[in-house]
This record gives structure tokens, sequence and C-alpha cells, in this order.
């Protein structure tokens, strides 16, 4: 451990920081501040209530909300895991004369902005009747989320010497038996990682929870939230009660893997 | 030698099974879907039957002014883009300096990208409201004067959403900027110090070279994040109002399909964002593999 210098520059760096700091945490703040008021004392009014929180719960099935949250995010999660994982392993460890066309079609789709394909995906998914359930945005979700969760997995099965898969085979292992015993065994950081990386990105999603979910009884937090706010409702410090339950979670599992984000984040950057 | 070659069918078979999956569920809900915007781009089309124009659907929305309008309101949050990496470079800076607590500051900043667009949004629309705390602070330090609703005029709006826009990639480009901190040669700056060189010129000609991968990779993310990531901010925030004020355009294609039911609209719009990125995108790998070379 070295001895920390209270130089005049340390001093200033650290109070620039602390302003900082104050500025990224400002909507936490915010959101805290305002929930535990009622609408008369968000506008002025003295002390504080529990009173908006109990007209969010009336305004929004909060836990039946957060449940399809769940329920989508870990539907759209295993499929990317599941996906991700072997066609990782196939380009990174079974290479053939398709693999280099296959990659790049992985990268290629990774380009695509939802925005592109949102409106003939939604005219597909209404006529194969995927609109009424979670499956419609489960599917998408996990088409989305499949591309650099692949990505990933495959540059992390290249760290994984030739030589030992190529010994296991030699040993009379089958390539299923070699990616299920010693590949996946050995991918639990990166997959972790990109569970983390999807379910901010589910969790948080609005677009595609709109669309691709019809029925009311089906929303996730995110989309009941943002239906609230544009259903104008005026009443500020219920829509920040609603806000911060449903960051909540996120937020949670952001502090727990904040390490694991960091690694997806960068592991685009490349060598 | 037979072994071998029947091994290397085994592989290359078992490999094929293994990407089919993510081939089907890519396929069915990115690839097709994008093929099929590209068609029906050139037709009118109500989600059930489509006309064909061809070329015609695209001149037609060229002549349209508020297609120009929405490009402008892209162009005009791209000019957001340079804060929002040189801001976070300073911030990665000072993290860099490593003063106590500095852990804690990065998970501070590093925060808001756990909570979603919509939180942000509603958040943001109450900071720069009438009665916000924007207003409070400019009538702090006497700038009293310019108090306005600024989520009531199109230019007002537009600097909004730019402001909270940057304000959440803070968080991204800091971290992109800190991990490249991490990789720089210290050697460099202390010979060019024995050399004689100052604090400005080592960060010009030493620092900032060895930064630009990780400045063009924070360059991209900010840009596709500008064209695609703020549906929802937008949404929660202005509605894509006052009157086009902050219709960007993947605004614009929720807007004409959904609200108005031109989905051949919509879908030209989408592959005209398409192309957008994609040409991005590749300009992007050109740039790496030259330099690769």
């Amino acid at each position: 451990m070295r001895s920390r210098k209270y130089t005049p520059k340390s001093v200033t760096v650290f109070i620039s920081m602390c302003i900082l700091a104050v500025i990224m945490l400002y909507p936490f703040l915010f959101m805290i501040n305002t929930s535990f008021k009622s609408k008369e004392q968000y506008f002025g009014a003295p002390g504080r209530s529990t009173a908006s929180w109990v007209k969010l719960f009336d305004a929004l099935p909060v836990w039946k909300q957060l449940l399809n949250s769940t329920l989508v995010c870990a539907g759209a999660i295993s499929i990317i895991l599941v996906v991700a994982t072997m066609a990782g392993f196939a380009i990174a460890k079974m290479r053939s004369k398709a693999t280099p066309i296959f990659f790049l079609g992985i990268v290629g789709a990774m380009l695509i902005p939802l925005q592109s394909i949102i409106i003939p995906a939604y005219i597909n998914a209404s006529k194969l009747n995927l609109l009424n359930g979670y499956w419609g945005a489960i599917f998408v979700y996990a088409a989305l989320g499949s591309p650099f969760a692949t990505f990933l997995m495959t540059s992390y099965f290249r760290g994984i010497p030739d030589d030992l898969v190529e010994a296991a085979i030699v040993d009379g292992l089958s390539y299923p038996k070699v990616f299920l015993k010693i590949a996946l065994p050995l991918a639990v950081p990166a997959i972790i990682t990109v569970i983390v990386l999807q379910f901010i990105q589910v969790w948080d999603d609005l677009l595609v929870g709109l669309l691709f979910i019809q029925d009311p009884a089906y929303r996730t937090i995110t989309v009941g939230l943002g239906a609230l706010s544009a259903g104008r409702v005026t009443d500020i410090p219920v829509l920040m009660a609603g806000s911060l339950i449903s960051a909540i979670p996120a937020i949670a599992v952001y502090l727990v893997f904040q390490r694991q984000l960091v690694n997806g984040l960068t592991a685009g950057i490349g060598k | 030698m037979a072994k071998k070659s029947s091994l290397h069918q085994q592989r290359s078979r078992v490999g094929i099974i293994f990407a089919t999956p993510a081939l089907i569920l890519v396929s069915a809900f990115l690839g097709i879907p994008i093929i099929q915007a590209g068609y029906f781009s050139f037709t009118e089309w109500n989600g059930i039957d489509a006309k064909w124009l061809g070329i015609s659907a695209y001149v037609q929305e060229f002549k349209n002014p508020i297609f120009w309008r929405v490009l402008e309101n892209n162009g005009l949050l791209l000019l957001g883009v340079p804060v929002a990496i040189l801001f976070p470079m300073g911030i990665a800076f000072l993290l860099n300096e490593k003063v106590a607590g500095w852990k804690i500051f990065r998970s501070i900043y590093f925060l808001p990208t756990a909570i979603s667009w919509v939180v942000i949004g509603m958040v943001s629309m109450r900071f720069f409201a009438q009665e916000g705390l924007l207003n409070e602070l400019l009538k702090a330090f006497g700038l009293g004067f310019i108090k306005t609703d600024f989520l009531s005029s199109e230019k007002g709006a537009l600097f909004a959403v730019a402001i909270t826009f940057i304000w959440s990639m803070v968080g991204t480009n800091s971290i992109i900027f800190l991990t490249g901190m991490a990789t720089l040669d210290q050697s460099l700056n202390e010979a060019a110090r024995m050399d004689g060189a100052g604090n400005f010129r080592i960060f010009r000609s030493i620092t900032l070279p060895q930064l630009n991968r990780f400045i063009q990779f924070s360059f991209i993310i900010t840009v596709i994040s500008a064209f695609t990531a703020l549906f929802s901010l937008i949404f929660v925030m202005t509605g894509g109002g006052p009157g086009f004020g902050t219709t960007t355009l993947e605004f614009f294609i929720f807007q004409s399909a959904f609200s108005r039911g031109n989905f051949g609209t919509g879908a030209m719009l989408g592959v005209i964002l398409f192309f957008m990125m994609a040409i991005l995108g590749i300009g992007q790998l050109l740039l790496m593999r030259k330099k690769d070379e």
C-alpha cells in the first residue's frame, strides 16, 4: 500500500470528482427524495410521506410486472446462452469452409439497428401469433443479443488451446462432449458477462416490449412505467417511486457484477 | 491418414450443427426482416396489403421537408458527440490520478449505465422543466433571466435531449478511456520529459496517439448510440416534439409505422438508417485493418 500524498493537485482532483459524483448521482437522489413525498409535498408543502408509494401500487401491478420482466429476461438469456456458446465454440474450435462466412454474418448482424428490422419483425410476429404472450419479445431480445454474445464467446473459446481440444478428441471424446465437459466449464466467466450484459439490456428496454407484448397482463416493469408516463400521469412522486423500483434490480446486478459488465463493454475494442 | 480426414469431417459436420441454432434465430428475426424491409421500402404498405411504388417511394420521401427536418435533428445531436467523448476523456484522466476513493468514484460514474432510458428520461424531464433544478441553478448564478421551460421550444427540447445523452455516455466512455490509459507506456513519457517536452506536448504527441484505438471505439459507440439508442429517451421525455423538434430518424420510423400506419415509409426509413450504420461500421473496419498492416 503506497502512502497517499495530499498535494494541491490531488486535492483539486478529489474535489472535482466529488462534484462530478453529485451530477452522476443526481437522478437517484431526485428519485429517492421525490418518491417519499405526496403530490402536495412535492409542490412545496412540508414533510414526507409514503402516500406516493401506496398510489404506485394502485396504479401499476408492480409485483406482476417485476415478475414479467424476470421471466422475459430469463427466457431471452437462456436462448442466447444456448445459441451463443454453441455457435462460438463452432467458430473457434470446429472450423470448416463455412466458418468465415458464418462469422462475417454474425458480425454483420451486430450492425443491424433494431429500428431497421422492427416493422417487418412486428408484422411477422403478429402473423405467427407471437404478440399475445411473452414469446414475441423473448425471441426478438434473443435474436438481438445473440450476435454480440456469439462474438464474445468466440473470442473466449479462441483462448482455449487447440491442443487441449485435440488431445481430448484423440482420447476418444466426441466434439459435443468436449464442448460440455471441457469448454463450457472453462467459459464460465464469459458466460457471466453475457448474462449480466443481457440482463441489463433486456430489463431496461422499452421499444421491443412496447410492441411485442400486446397484452398488458404480460407487460414488463419498464414498459409499464413508460406507458404510465406516456399516459401523462402528472403525479410526479408516483412516477419517481415507479422509476426507483424498476431501477433497483438492474442496479443490484450492476453493483455485484460491475467487473463483468466492464469486461463485456471493452471486449469490443479487441486485442 | 484416413482417420485424420474422417476426424476432420466429423469436426466440420458437428461445427455446422452447432452453428445452426444461432443461424436460424438470427436469420428469422434479423436477416429475413432486413430483407423484407428492403422490399417493403419500395411499397406503400399498411401492414397487410402492399402496393409497389418502386424507386418513386424514395424520391417522394426525399422531397418531404419533414424527412430533412428529422435528419437535421440527427445532425444536431451529432454535434454533441465530441463533447460526449472529450468530457469523459478528461474524467478518465482524473480517475487515472488514482487519488483516495477513485474506485468508488469510478463505480458512481458508471452507475447510470445500469438504468433504463425510461427512468433517465423521466428524471431529465423534471430537471429541464420550468420549475426544475436547471432553472433554479441558473437563478442561483444570477442568470435567472434565461429561465424557461426548455422542453416547450423545439431547440430547447433538442438541447435537453442532447445534454441528457451526453450525461448518459459519461460512464461508458470514461471506462473505455480508463482501460486505454492502463495500456499507456509510461517509459515513453519519461523519455520525452528527459528530452525537454512539456505536459501538453507529451499529451499531444505521445498520449493521444497511443489512445487512438480507444478514441475510435468510443466514437463509434457514441455515434451508434446517438442514432439508435435514444428512442425510449425521446418517447418519455418529449414524444418527438414540440412539433418535430426532437424527432430523430429512429423515432420517425416508429411514428411513421405505429402512429400513422405508413409501414412502407417506416421500412424505408429503417433501410436508410441501416445503410448509415453499415457505412459507419465498414468504415471503422477498413480504418482498423489499414492500421494493422
